[in-house]
């Protein structure tokens, strides 16, 4: 797991933490377990709630760490100005990573469905939650790896598909280079992400 | 739950490096996220630019709020669009429109005017950074070969690389507004993407289709060229050759309204 800290943002925000987890064999228990708690009354909700405060996002969707980045720090920076366009800074994430304004669309997509076996979980805190890697292991069967693992899991052909990529003319450019291929993506997709905010 | 008084934006620029200063905006060098791998070489992160276009006394704050928002979401639609069209632009890192910062990628490397001689700019310029400030200030007067060696390249090949960004921007419908050759940056071979022309500053661009509008947008650039870099008009050519040789058959009208505006000037009408 890697932590990020923004000196920057609102205390309660200013902490990224970041697992990606490999072999993910209870996708569709996470997935029941995440609208279980949106229904549940009571101290028992809240409990569930906070036991799956997390962001849970399909790894193959990702395509390097910056982008990542950059979506957590828009939807931190809308939570920070009371602009969020979801119910919570965690959900607000999947928002950001979606090209289309469609909520419900954002979470099929992006966040967590039976079949995924690659998951990032994130979760933003203030700098005194100490337990995360531990609290996600409990909700995540998988296997905990490094960030850089991420180049081998992404799925290009997805990630274009859902940025209505493969007519544009930067792509044609670079058809037969898929290294520069990769790069270019990157980068269209990152400052999507970080204009998600303005952009119509 | 987290609004605090000092908006996080704000707080940022605080901490970051002012570079320069226009009338429209300033311009910072920040880091924006921590460096995810401790292990890398590279442990500083990676650089980001902010500009921000700071509250403006003589306008109605709500005027100015709206005109900030609009202007920030401009230039940033304008770069998505140039990056999906292949053009050559920085990509962008954060976007806070309500406090009118937006961030973009740092480019390693140097204005096209620095590096034909044309020296580094006193004001309103995101190309000059502080370095080139304090250490190129002796060598103003070196020849533009010795400046261009570090990059491989000799003058006419970067004519020919703004030529082909320029008729892919237009090809794409997006008019730059202001071209001139500090808009214009040369990406350090060095750096991960390479020896690139980087067109920069999308603060006055806008879509159009029209023959006009890209016309005039040559011809501020052909103007820029003369006032800034004398006896450029063999460099100029060399821009407008590989601008033809891009926009293949659109070319000729372009060509022949250049020439309506270069008698009359950019302003199509002189009345009012």
């Amino acid at each position: 797991m890697h932590t990020f800290h923004y000196p920057h943002l609102p205390t309660e925000l200013s902490t990224v933490h970041v697992a990606l987890f490999n072999n993910v064999t209870n996708s569709s228990e996470i997935r029941s377990r995440i609208v279980r708690a949106s229904q549940l009354h009571g101290p028992d909700g809240e409990a569930e709630r906070e036991a799956v405060n997390f962001a849970f996002i399909d790894a193959r969707l990702i395509c390097s760490v910056l982008h990542l980045q950059t979506a957590v720090y828009q939807a931190i920076l809308a939570q920070a100005q009371d602009s969020l366009r979801t119910k919570t800074v965690h959900s607000e994430i999947l928002w950001a990573l979606n090209p289309t304004n469609n909520i419900s669309e954002a979470i099929r997509r992006y966040g967590v469905a039976d079949s995924t076996t690659s998951l990032i979980v994130v979760r933003i805190s203030s700098p005194h939650l100490s337990n995360v890697q531990e609290l996600m292991s409990r909700v995540v069967t998988g296997t905990l790896s490094p960030l850089e693992d991420l180049s081998n899991i992404t799925d290009w052909t997805t990630v274009k598909k859902y940025h209505k990529l493969n007519t544009e003319p930067a792509l044609k450019a670079v058809a037969k280079d898929s290294a520069q291929e990769h790069i270019v993506v990157n980068e269209i997709v990152t400052s999507t992400v970080a204009t998600k905010s303005v952009s119509a | 739950m987290a609004t605090q008084d000092v908006s996080p934006t704000l707080k940022l620029l605080e901490k970051s490096e002012k570079i320069s200063q226009g009338a429209e905006a300033k311009i910072y060098r920040a880091q924006l996220h921590p460096t995810p791998f401790t292990s890398e070489s590279n442990s500083d992160g990676e650089n980001v630019l902010l500009k921000y276009r700071f509250h403006k006394q003589y306008r109605h704050p709500t005027l100015d709020a709206s005109l900030t928002k609009s202007r920030v979401a401009g230039e940033a639609r304008a770069i998505i669009k140039c990056l999906r069209s292949g053009v050559n632009v920085p990509g962008i890192r954060m976007v806070d429109a309500a406090e009118g910062v937006l961030g973009i990628e740092w480019i390693e490397g140097k204005s096209v005017r620095f590096l034909l001689g044309g020296g580094a700019e006193d004001e309103g310029d995101i190309v000059e950074d502080a370095d080139a400030a304090k250490d190129e200030d002796e060598v103003t007067e070196v020849k533009e070969e010795d400046l261009l060696k570090e990059y491989g390249v000799s003058a006419d090949v970067v004519m020919e690389m703004i030529g082909t960004e320029l008729a892919k921007m237009h090809q794409a419908d997006i008019v730059h507004g202001d071209l001139t050759t500090s808009n214009m940056m040369l990406r350090h071979p060095a750096s991960p993407k390479g020896l690139q022309l980087v067109l920069i500053d999308f603060g006055l661009a806008y879509i159009s289709t029209l023959i006009e509008d890209k016309a005039v947008d040559i011809y501020v650039l052909e103007r820029a060229f003369s006032s800034t870099h004398p006896a450029s008009e063999g460099l100029f050519a060399g821009v407008l050759k590989a601008y033809e040789k891009k926009m293949g058959k659109d070319w000729a009208a372009i060509l022949r309204r250049l020439e309506d505006v270069r008698l009359r000037g950019r302003k199509r009408s002189m009345v009012g």
